[in-house]
């Protein structure tokens, strides 16, 4: 049945458009370390995050054992954060979700398979984070089930670069 | 790569410093100095020792001081090795693996007035909720230390004692002070938390029975089993294609039993959502925790990061 749909409506979310910033910007250089906030990271196409502990060769992360190729940069929407808050009463801050890049406005769960601007580098979402029974025991606050279905994005990193605090996030059709 | 996921935080040992008669103070931290995870003020943390021991220690520093984990080992000669491994072992940049913080007290925003009482070197949880308490500005505490003779960690105790913050009871001298005339009257807005050998923290168990549990705290030396489901039970895992068996201990999860045995099972959410972690089973009676699996997958099918067994036996196909 989903065959037969005109695939045109899979892209939708290109056809209405939108457009979203970087509002938050984290890394850690080890599993189990509290995330530091930066005002910029470094991308490197292929590798991964400047500092952070799954840039490839680096390999120092609690999912390093699995190694990911597409797994070198993972992007948390805001919104979640809102809705954790409005629905779950969780306070969870930007810090806590572990994920590198917070961003507002970017509809991550459409963008599987695709390619996208991240400030001047150019992403490929490979598939959607799934939340992880450890980031409780992290953060002492029950957040697996609200975050199921909504735990970010992991993607590839195909073009390099900075990307800051403020940058835009754009569709690349 | 390491192939088995990482469950420590890795810590460097950043200075050891002689704190009394066979008594040394050990600085963790990140091999980059960045901040570690966070902790409530007398917390504490495992250490995975190079000799593969396990053990408990408490945080002298304050949550405040976050790029260092403090502890204080006192050498037990005939203890089980794990304090014996850290004196006579362990040097200044040896890389040791520990686990998150856990427990520690919360100075709850109702409580007004804390009294702490510690044998010897129990001192060192209360060490770290004083100096949460001084820096945070709450004036009334005082910490009863009882001790033979020395006191340990002395050049860290000495500007409280010199504030009259601690007090310091030596029985070589005074006898035993009576805990229920250091501890005083009952107050709902008193905190009263004891830290020390057996004897001591079973006398003021008795002693507080009666006190609201919220304003009352003991801590062992010997860590008390974790809590687990009450209903929880013990079973076996049979490894049909090996013949090996596993004990999994009651509110274990058979994950952690089996990695324990050394088997590598994959897993990705470790919450029984994704997938990951899908074993055969063969026989026995497996409680089905998942989200993932359909009724008719459950028949031959569990996710051990989540399932349990409602018999003593069960057989996987591993
Ligand atoms: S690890 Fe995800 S279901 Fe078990």
């Amino acid at each position: 049945m989903l065959d037969e749909i005109d695939a045109g409506s899979a892209d939708s979310t290109a056809r209405l458009g939108w457009s979203g910033l970087v509002r938050f910007l984290h890394l850690a250089p080890r599993a189990f370390l509290p995330m530091r906030a930066m005002e910029q990271l470094v991308l490197v196409a292929g590798q991964g995050i400047e500092g952070d502990r799954y840039m490839i060769g680096r390999e120092e992360g609690f999912y390093s054992h699995k190694p990911e190729e597409g797994r070198q940069v993972t992007l948390f929407e805001l919104e979640t954060l809102v809705a954790l808050k409005r629905d779950a009463g969780i306070e969870l801050g930007p810090e806590e979700h572990r994920r590198n890049v917070t961003v507002e406005g970017v509809p991550l769960n459409h963008l599987v398979g695709r390619r996208f601007w991240l400030g001047e580098t150019l992403l490929e979402a490979t598939r959607l984070s799934i939340p992880c029974r450890h980031i409780e025991e992290i953060t002492g606050k029950a957040i697996f089930d609200p975050l199921i279905n909504r735990s970010g994005l992991n993607c590839r990193i195909l073009q390099g670069g900075i990307v800051r605090v403020g940058d835009t996030v754009r569709n690349a059709a | 790569m390491s192939a088995r996921p990482i469950t420590t935080i890795k810590t460097v040992v950043a200075g050891i410093e002689a704190a009394g008669t066979g008594i040394k103070v050990f600085t963790l931290a990140d091999p980059d100095r960045w901040d570690l995870p966070p902790f409530k003020p007398g917390a504490h943390i495992d250490l995975h020792l190079p000799n593969g021991l396990v053990r408990t220690y408490s945080l002298c520093n304050e949550p405040a001081d976050n790029t260092r984990y403090v502890i204080a080992v006192k050498r037990e000669a005939d203890g089980r090795g794990g304090s014996r491994a850290l004196h006579d072992e362990v040097g200044i940049g040896d890389v040791i693996g520990v686990s998150l913080p856990r427990g520690g007290l919360e100075p709850g925003a109702d409580i007004a007035r804390h009294v702490f009482v510690a044998g010897g070197i129990g001192v060192t949880p209360f060490l770290s909720m004083a100096r949460h308490l001084l820096r945070i500005g709450n004036a009334d505490f005082v910490l009863h230390l009882i001790v033979r003779e020395e006191v340990p960690l002395a050049a860290h105790l000495a500007p409280l004692i010199e504030a009259g913050r601690v007090v310091v009871h030596r029985t070589s001298r005074a006898g035993r002070p009576d805990l229920a005339s250091l501890v005083g009257e009952v107050g709902v807005q008193t905190m009263v938390a004891c830290c020390g050998p057996e004897g001591m923290t079973d006398e003021f168990e008795g002693m507080t029975a009666a006190w609201p549990a919220a304003n009352v705290h003991i801590e062992r030396f010997v860590a008390p089993p974790p809590m687990i489901d009450p209903d929880a039970k013990p079973f076996v895992l049979s490894l049909a294609r090996t013949g090996t068996e596993i004990q999994v201990r009651a509110g274990q999860t058979m994950l952690a039993a089996l990695h324990e045995g050394g088997i590598d099972i994959p897993t990705s959410c470790c919450g029984g959502i994704c997938g990951a972690c899908k074993v055969g089973w063969i026989e026995g009676k497996p409680v089905h925790r998942d989200r993932v699996l359909s009724p008719y997958e459950r028949e031959r099918f569990l996710m051990v990061c989540v399932a349990g067994s409602n018999a003593d036996r069960l057989v996987l196909d591993l």
